[in-house]
């Protein structure tokens, strides 16, 4: 089963305003898109079990298909760049799904 | 028709001035093309609250890329505008910019010419006075509305200009702009909309360039990029030979660091992007059309402010021993239970980052219960003085070389924590990030005009 590190050309996250992490999947083609999409892997409920959080902490999850691209964003447990976080960026809370499996 | 299209052009090489020197064979060859304004932003929110509580510059590369952007400006007779200044777009990170660039051109005897500025610190008696007025300053994100003891306690407060105060700047004939905090889109779409190109293709443009590389691909920081707008479209073009704008890299980059990829709220309005449309044009260019810009009526202001937690040290305990690691929470409790007994007489935060198991990101991290072979534990603590910053961060971080482990075999210390505990900047929170509505964009954002240069 190819993970989605080999399926995506782009995974990342990054802050949207202070109190928020963007998570942005892209896809090479409209077929990977497709496949990813119809999965579920990256759905709302599926995004909510692997980061173990209660889905009303996803404020939005859109499936962008201009740019072959799902998209999420959700709720920081602290504001960046408060004491206590250490990713102030977001940049790194993407890790967990590079390796999820896509089938 | 072909004939009567009219055109700007408008170049950028840094997202963010000074985190590193602006790729020079590409800022070369941009500049070269002689574009009718260079732009730059200055900083954002995104380095997080210490920049605008503690008035600190994050990048080290300030005043290099200054002197390059000052100097190319100056010598082709290129406006230069710099968004966001000092990072957080403070008075003091304003001031700075513009002693710094004052500087640049005495020692390089530039011929003189006209520099405009802009604050957007916001006064807490103008909060105040709304407050008092019954109304009600929203919170974005998931903040609660804004009280007189929340603003009260924010160490300094901005508000986020629009393209208003850019332009009256233009008006007075400024060669040279800095900035106080803006939207990241503005310094870009205010001189567009000022020669009367449409709004929403020239916010849409200030979109698209604001981190300049990053709109192509493959992934460059720092290279040198320019939107070219017209009555009709924009068109993206990279100038690293190595990168191109394609329909893909735009419309990726659309979306980046926003909650959607449809909307850009900024002061005045809100960019529309679901009919966006994209063409590559060239080998490295992307041609855009189909934004729409909805205005704001009354235009809405975002706010942005600091508050300070306390002096803080970091201190560094690594940890080998698999029976320790197999009882980490145990051994993170000892400290924090011996530290509470200490320093059971002062306030202070104490925080625990576990690199190895789940220091990046903490409660979101699905592998939390994997045991590492090693793990690296920051710990981050404050109090209201250095000093006290300092003892308590120190005993956190012995206390794990000190841990009471049951069963333990090691009896010569149980982390290695050899390193000076270390001095950090005190550290900050944000407590404004509220909306707040205006009668006039300027309001908020007194301008100034001077003369620098010999």
């Amino acid at each position: 089963m190819p993970r989605l590190h080999e399926l995506a050309k782009t995974i990342r996250s990054k802050n949207a305003g202070v109190n928020q992490v963007t998570f942005d999947v892209i896809f090479p083609t409209r077929d990977a898109y497709r496949r990813v999409v119809e999965s579920g892997v990256l759905s709302r409920e599926a995004v909510a079990r692997i980061y173990r959080i209660a889905p009303e902490r996803i404020s939005d999850h859109v499936q962008f298909e201009l740019a072959n691209a799902i998209k999420f964003t959700i709720y920081r447990e602290r504001p960046s760049g408060s004491p206590g976080d250490w990713d102030t960026l977001g940049c790194q809370f993407y890790g967990p799904l590079v390796d999820v499996e896509v089938p | 028709m072909a004939g009567t299209r009219r055109t700007m052009r408008i170049m950028i090489s840094t997202g963010h001035l000074g985190t590193a020197p602006s790729g020079a064979d590409s800022f070369a060859a941009a500049i070269a093309t002689n574009p009718d304004y260079l732009v730059a932003d200055g900083g954002s929110s995104d380095p997080g609250p210490v920049y605008l509580g503690n008035n600190s510059v994050l990048g080290q590369f300030v005043e290099d890329e200054l002197e390059l952007f000052l100097t190319a400006s100056r010598a082709r007779g290129i406006p230069l505008i710099i968004g966001s200044a000092g990072d957080s777009g403070s008075n003091h990170g304003v001031d700075e910019t513009v002693r710094q660039l004052r500087e640049i051109a005495a020692r390089h005897r530039i011929p003189k010419f006209r520099i405009g500025w802009f604050y957007s610190e916001v006064p807490r008696g103008v909060i105040a006075a709304r407050l008092a007025s019954g109304e009600r300053i929203p919170g974005l994100g998931g903040f609660p509305e804004l009280t007189m003891e929340e603003a009260e306690r924010a160490t300094r407060i901005v508000a986020v200009a629009g393209v208003e105060p850019f332009i009256k700047l233009l008006d007075a004939g400024c060669d040279v702009i800095v900035g106080g905090r803006c939207g990241d889109v503005c310094f870009t779409a205010a001189p567009c909309i000022r020669a009367g190109y449409p709004p929403a293709l020239a916010y849409h443009m200030g979109k698209m360039i604001e981190c300049a590389s990053l709109v192509a691909e493959p992934f460059m920081g720092k290279e040198a990029i320019i939107g070219t707008i017209s009555d009709e479209d924009i068109v993206i073009t990279a100038y690293h030979p190595g990168q191109r704008v394609t329909v893909a890299s735009a419309a990726g980059h659309s979306m980046y660091e926003r909650e959607t990829p449809f909307f850009e709220h900024t002061l005045g309005g809100v960019l529309d992007m679901r009919e966006c449309r994209y063409e590559e044009v060239d080998e490295r260019s992307t041609r855009i059309t189909g934004a729409r810009f909805v205005p704001d009526d009354p235009p809405t202001v975002k706010l942005e402010g600091a508050r300070k937690v306390g002096e803080r040290y970091m201190g560094i305990a690594a940890i080998r021993d698999p029976h320790v690691i197999r009882h980490l929470d145990a051994a993170i409790e000892w400290s924090r239970s011996a530290s509470a007994r200490t320093f059971r007489d002062v306030p202070y935060e104490l925080h625990y980052h576990v690199f190895g198991r789940d220091g990046v990101l903490k409660d979101l991290e699905p592998r939390r219960d994997v045991v590492p072979h090693e793990v690296c534990i920051v710990v981050e603590g404050l109090a209201q003085t250095e000093t006290v910053a300092h003892k308590l961060v120190d005993f956190a971080t012995r206390m794990f070389f000190l841990a009471r482990i049951p069963g333990s075999k090691g009896s010569s210390g149980l982390a290695a924590c050899t390193k000076q505990t270390m001095r950090s900047s005190p550290g900050f929170v944000w407590n404004v990030n509220h909306t707040m509505t205006v009668r006039d964009p300027l309001e908020l954002f007194p301008t100034h005009v001077a003369e620098a240069g010999v």
